[in-house]
């Protein structure tokens, strides 16, 4: 049974079908969130209120796009949902550019390996718009169409975003490689 | 194709959105310009890279909170549908005038009394409603737990059986659809998955037979030395004899071989 033919049976009522699509996507989605924030607990709680939406706006599933285009919005909106209410006092880019620029990279938390951990933090570096659409298209498996659709712009800029980040990442990616060796010296 | 053409193409040669033709003019171009194919390279490289990061996994305390909220939402939707229903009774009873007569009404009083006593009853029995939470969120993770079990890719079955594995009360169906997957899947991996949620559940007579049962069909050696350590494990001394039985199998690999007799040896004393 595909996911757009269980999310179709949770809009009519049958919700306890709904469990089928958390055991089949709420690794991937913790992933998701878990790269964005940094923080496993918060990465949690967005998987919950990611499906706690599901069940709430579950009338306006339509079944034309792939569920997980659909559940990729209902998360990007809890995400963001997430940052405004934790950080009402700052616009939702500066905020963005803050993490960007001057906070730790969330990333360094969670990074393990020597390897993991210096891509870790050169994602950790990546403006967060570059890495969110990253995230999609590498380890979602989402198409460039998908991702335009569900960030709501065109697929051209979705292609450049993915270009400029991959570019960005691996010079991040060079210069944290040189800095290591530097202190290995 | 020119230089900047050909950068434009990248990110689609990396996702693989490139079509065939696209994908050989990019080839041809960066054949013949360093420059492109060195920056092609990097790209590769550090696309490839992205492997390396790790896929984490959640604490067990996110499936739980999603059962329980998902068996709360259910409880709400029925809830309201009960609300919805006194206003149609209630409409019923002033569109029949003969279910306004005091002989009427007076039965009825008596039939809600009792209904009312009844329902505080089991209001008040302690934890009750807990209890039932409990066991309804339970009958819906083995729902979904068979529900996996049937699907087509190995990874979703052996979700499935995670799913069983942390069911408190498991229940005969479960039991029986882990001990078929033990006994059926085409997949090693799930076979071996269901191994180890079945020893979870071993404190089951119907599952210590079911498990001694399977070991006498199971030619994978990797899953026959799985059940042989579980059978050790949960200290199974019907094992004994199933162990001598392989043991006698000439075809048997020396690995396992040794695994049976030192089973043997672990479930004589």
């Amino acid at each position: 049974m595909t996911d757009n033919q269980v999310m179709l049976d949770v809009r009519e009522g049958k919700v306890e079908k709904l469990a089928i699509l958390f055991e089949r996507h709420h690794v991937a989605l913790y992933n998701f969130f878990l790269r964005l924030t940094g923080n496993r607990a918060a990465a949690e709680d967005l998987v919950q209120d990611v499906f706690t939406r599901i069940l709430k706006y579950r009338a306006t599933y339509m079944g034309e796009d792939k569920f997980v285009v659909w559940m990729y919005k209902i998360a990007r909106n809890a995400h963001i949902d997430s940052l405004r209410k934790h950080k009402d006092a700052l616009s939702l880019e500066g905020q963005l550019v803050k993490t960007a620029s001057s906070e730790p990279a969330p990333e360094d938390r969670v990074a393990r390996d020597s390897d993991a951990a210096l891509i870790s933090k050169a994602l950790g570096r990546l403006h967060p718009k570059k890495k969110e659409i990253l995230m999609l298209s590498r380890f979602q498996d989402l198409k460039y169409r998908e991702i335009a659709d569900l960030m709501d712009c065109p697929i051209g800029t979705v292609k450049g975003l993915i270009h400029r980040a991959i570019q960005e990442l691996g010079d991040i990616y060079a210069d944290l490689t040189k800095e290591t060796c530097r202190h290995e010296m | 194709m020119r230089c900047e053409e050909t950068k434009e193409h990248f990110a689609d040669f990396l996702t693989g959105e490139l079509s065939a033709k696209a994908k050989s003019a990019v080839e041809e171009h960066i054949a013949g310009c360093a420059a492109c194919g060195e920056d092609l390279r990097r790209l590769t490289e550090i696309w490839t890279k992205l492997n390396v990061l790790a896929v984490e996994q959640p604490s067990p305390a996110l499936r739980d909170r999603f059962y329980t909220m998902l068996e709360a939402y259910k409880d709400g939707v029925e809830a309201e549908k009960a609300r919805r229903t006194p206003k149609k009774a209630f409409r019923i009873f002033r569109e029949h005038a003969w279910l306004r007569r005091p002989a009427f009404q007076f039965a009825a009083a008596l039939s809600l009394i009792g209904i009312g006593l009844a329902g505080g009853f089991l209001v008040k029995s302690a934890g009750g409603r807990t209890a039932r939470l409990q066991n309804e969120i339970n009958s819906l993770r083995q729902i979904t737990a068979a529900s996996l079990l049937q699907q087509a890719s190995p990874s979703e079955r052996i979700q499935g059986i995670n799913v069983s594995a942390q069911l408190k009360d498991p229940g005969n169906n479960t039991l029986g659809a882990l001990l078929d997957t033990l006994n059926n899947d085409p997949s090693v991996n799930v076979r071996l998955a269901a191994v180890d949620a079945l020893f979870l559940f071993s404190s089951h007579p119907e599952v210590r037979d079911g498990i001694l049962r399977s070991f006498a069909t199971q030619s994978s050696p990797i899953v026959q030395t799985a059940l042989i350590d579980l059978l050790v494990d949960i200290r199974e001394r019907r094992a004994v004899d199933a162990f001598k039985t392989l043991m006698g199998n000439d075809r048997l690999l020396p690995e396992v071989k040794k695994r049976a007799e030192a089973g043997i040896q672990k479930l004589s004393f």
